[in-house]
């Protein structure tokens, strides 16, 4: 393992932005009335395209007390339509008035023919996706500027056609592309249950110099089937696939997304405390990788 | 067209046969669980073993129709409150098979409400919701439109006398007007201290002479970038010169074409519609409304 350089938390404060958590309207004027409870914050980046108004006054005002990243949902990275040029110079736009530390958005297509489907729509595991999408990701990238991150998404059906792994598309695609990754512990865990495959082999194909930022959030469990929600606090199982990610990526920056039922802040705030005190003790017992 | 590009097409025509009606309130076809994914969709998803992969596919189409029903009560709450929870769904669901989402952005997705209700039966039979439509969206509008300094009543002191011969005045970008023949935006404040579905919005204006009162003229703007957004309604000849002010017409014309407001009896017309045009300048000024009064 070459990259698994295991970092105590001291530097990794240091090296990395620490412990953040989703921006939500509700939460913005307690936010502003008790500074620095939170590290940093992700930004919606769809939420603040708007020509003006609270949203984006907001998102002015806390950034200039908070690092800031950006996180899209309408990229459609993997769909067969064009890229929306228009979409990614509002992006473009957006990230020089914000000036994040990255950006990011899911591997998935979102929409077809022009219709967008506002969801996270997983990919075959194809030859020709990972062709399709490495070109793409290439040419964002070129107009970005900058390296994207790219997140694994929670999905509910596998087609007959994969060739590769979940994991090993998601490593393809970030080396072939020159891309960073963007975890999310929870869709891993998600799809490990929906499709029965192993979380702890996923995280161990991932190469750890590519991941960037870590994602956790609450899900649905149907029985037969989990939905990806993010109405409900992260659950125990994700919490030790959690530390078993730090144990083994070293301290990413690690945020909680909530996006409907959205809790008190200072809900939130406890439950990104719980991500410290889970993170702290994976570092502090390395030993137990082993095991 | 590719593997690739086929499985888009069949997951996107899949996603968009979205059930016209909720989970409870389907008919035996609709049952979630049948068998009414396209074969060609069907066969290149597998089952798993816990569960069937229509029931799989279903989570998705479910989540489609369900994300942006949700998105149209968050930009139409009063809509919700006039018509009720299951008209509302099924006036969404009938929407969203006729304007799918073409925009990055969920916020655009109801842009369209209200031009469909006007013009679809059977939501075309209730007036006061494609009203109450027209007036909530122009409000998201108000509200993150561009930002823009307003002008203070001294930068309007400050303007040397010849300047008011040219004057011309710009608005607020997020200023709004519309004409309404409902009483929607009284209606709109009362839509949290109701029942969904009793709203109660009742005609503005005689509903049975069109020839008469063509609708109450309302205002709708935003000041500061963080403000709330504002609604009045204002008289015939405000709405008059506001609509000419934003034609870019000049502050003495202004004061001409409102002297033909002038009340009956009013003896010196020109006096009143200067005195009425500075009166609502300043109404104007005080509000917020302007950004910038231009002597060229
Ligand atoms: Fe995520």
């Amino acid at each position: 393992m070459p990259h698994a350089v295991r970092r105590n938390s001291a530097t990794a404060v240091a090296d990395g932005l620490g412990f953040g958590l989703g921006l939500r309207h509700q939460h913005y004027q307690e936010i502003a009335d008790a500074p620095g409870k939170v590290d940093w914050f992700e930004a919606l980046s769809e939420n603040y395209m708007a020509p003006g108004g609270r949203p984006l006054y907001w998102l002015d005002r806390l950034r200039r007390d908070y690092p800031v990243v950006l996180h899209g949902v309408s990229l459609s990275i993997g769909a067969v339509d064009p890229l929306d040029m228009s979409y990614l110079a509002a992006l473009k736009a957006l990230a020089q008035r914000v000036e994040p530390r990255w950006m990011s958005d899911h591997l998935c297509f979102t929409g077809h023919a022009g219709v967008n489907l506002h969801d996270l729509l997983p990919l075959p595991y194809t030859e020709e996706a990972l062709a399709h999408v490495v070109e793409r990701v290439q040419r964002v990238q070129d107009f970005l500027g900058r390296r994207m991150l790219l997140e694994n998404v929670s999905s509910y059906v596998r087609y007959s056609d994969s060739q590769l792994s979940e994991w090993d598309f998601l490593v393809a695609v970030a080396e072939r592309a020159d891309c960073d990754i963007l975890l999310d512990v929870n869709n891993i865990y998600v799809s490990a249950f929906n499709h029965e495959f192993d979380a702890r082999a996923y995280l161990a194909a991932i190469p750890p110099a590519r991941v960037r930022q870590i994602h956790l959030a609450g899900h649905l469990n149907c029985g037969t089937h989990i939905i990806d929600t993010h109405d409900h606090p992260v659950i125990d199982n994700v919490w030790s696939l959690y530390g078993e990610a730090i144990r083994r990526f070293g301290m990413v920056p690690t945020m909680i997304e909530r996006d409907d039922n959205i809790p008190p802040y200072a809900e939130l705030l406890a439950e990104l405390d719980h991500a410290r005190h889970v993170a702290a003790q994976a570092l502090s017992a390395p030993a137990e990788v082993a095991a | 067209m590719t593997a690739l590009a086929r499985l888009q097409a069949e997951f996107r025509a899949w996603m968009q046969q979205a059930p016209v009606a909720p989970p409870d309130r389907r008919t035996s076809v609709e049952v979630p669980g049948e068998a009414i994914a396209p074969d060609a969709l069907r066969a290149r998803v597998l089952d798993t073993r816990k569960a069937d992969r229509e029931i799989l596919l279903g989570v998705y189409r479910e989540a489609y129709a369900l994300r942006l029903i949700e998105a149209l009560q968050t930009d139409y709450p009063g809509l919700l409150a006039l018509v009720g929870p299951d008209d509302f769904d099924t006036m969404a669901r009938a929407y969203i098979a006729a304007h799918p989402s073409h925009h990055p952005s969920v916020r655009w997705f109801g842009r369209d409400v209200a031009a469909f209700l006007a013009a679809t039966p059977p939501f075309s039979d209730t007036p006061a919701a494609a009203e109450m439509a027209r007036f909530e969206w122009a409000l998201g509008e108000a509200f993150d439109a561009a930002d823009a300094e307003p002008l203070t009543f001294d930068d309007v002191v400050a303007l040397p006398p010849d300047a008011w011969t040219t004057l011309r005045l710009s608005f607020v970008p997020s200023l709004r007007r519309l004409t309404l023949r409902h009483q929607v935006p009284q209606a709109w404040l009362q839509r949290d201290s109701c029942e969904p579905g009793d709203l109660d919005v009742p005609p503005a204006v005689d509903p049975d002479n069109p020839v008469g009162r063509p609708g109450v003229e309302w205002l709708i703007w935003r000041t500061a970038p963080d403000a709330d957004t504002q609604f009045r309604s204002t008289e015939a000849d405000e709405a008059w010169m506001l609509d000419a002010a934003r034609g870019g017409m000049a502050f003495p014309d202004l004061c001409d074409g409102l002297s033909a407001f002038a009340p009956a009896g009013e003896e010196t017309t020109e006096a009143w519609a200067a005195q009425r045009a500075a009166g609502l300048l300043r109404a104007w000024v005080d509000a917020g409304c302007i950004v910038a009064a231009d002597a060229t």
